[in-house]
């Protein structure tokens, strides 16, 4: 299996993720998800696809950080984050996340949290192409 | 040498992802940031962050060693 912390140009399985969490330890009791998409319109225009670019070395550094500290911070057994770069089609998976913990609660509130501060956190940008032309995000909550 | 590299919307208005500078003795990220911003004005617009071999540098001072890798960047926008 694949490291827990991946940023690859191919699409991912959400299975094999949550198999691979689960593999690792029998005393999770709860896996919570977020799975990122891409959507065909934003900003009042449709989007065909988008572009990802990365400051690789410390994208995979800040992301390989955060799942250490939600570790730390939320008492998980094991968390998982896989982002897409490239050029990604609407409708298909940009970024999923998984965290497991013994109980619900604290894996669900540090998968919020991972995605929160990828965000804010991780060198990724991407670019919206429309029929009308290509358009840089503007990150929003 | 100094290499200086660009992603997303400031490489787009740079218009190249990576630039190098001769290194000076004594040299910071501030005078590097002072080299090229009068050079691609509406690319530093965007500039919020910068980092020095892959770790975010707030404190614009920070002395630089040769053969360093610097990184102005925009906002992020990924997941």
């Amino acid at each position: 299996m694949q490291g827990p912390v991946r940023i690859q140009l191919a699409d991912f399985s959400h299975d094999e993720e949550i198999r691979a969490l689960q593999a690792g330890s029998k005393r999770i009791g709860g896996i919570a998800t977020f799975l990122g998409c891409a959507r065909d319109f934003s900003e009042g225009r449709e989007v065909s696809e988008i572009s990802f670019d990365a400051y690789e070395p410390m994208a995979v550094a800040e992301m390989q950080k955060l799942r250490k500290e939600a570790i730390e911070r939320f008492g998980l057994i094991d968390a998982r984050i896989v982002h897409r770069l490239g050029v990604v089609r609407a409708g298909d998976s940009i970024v999923f996340i998984a965290t497991g913990a013994e109980h619900r609660a604290p894996a669900l509130l540090a998968c919020q949290w991972i995605i929160d501060q990828l965000k804010e956190r991780v060198p990724i940008w991407k670019k919206e192409i429309t029929p009308q032309g290509d358009c840089w995000v503007t990150p929003h909550p | 040498m100094i290499t200086v590299l660009f992603f997303g919307p400031v490489a787009e208005r740079v218009g190249a992802s990576r630039l190098e500078l001769e290194y000076q003795s004594g040299m910071r990220l501030q005078d590097v940031q002072a080299h090229l911003q009068p050079r691609y004005p509406e690319a530093f617009a965007l500039v919020t962050l910068a980092a020095v071999n892959g770790e975010q540098v707030r404190d614009r001072s920070l002395p630089l060693a040769d053969n360093c890798e610097v990184v102005f960047m925009s906002k992020f926008s990924g997941g």
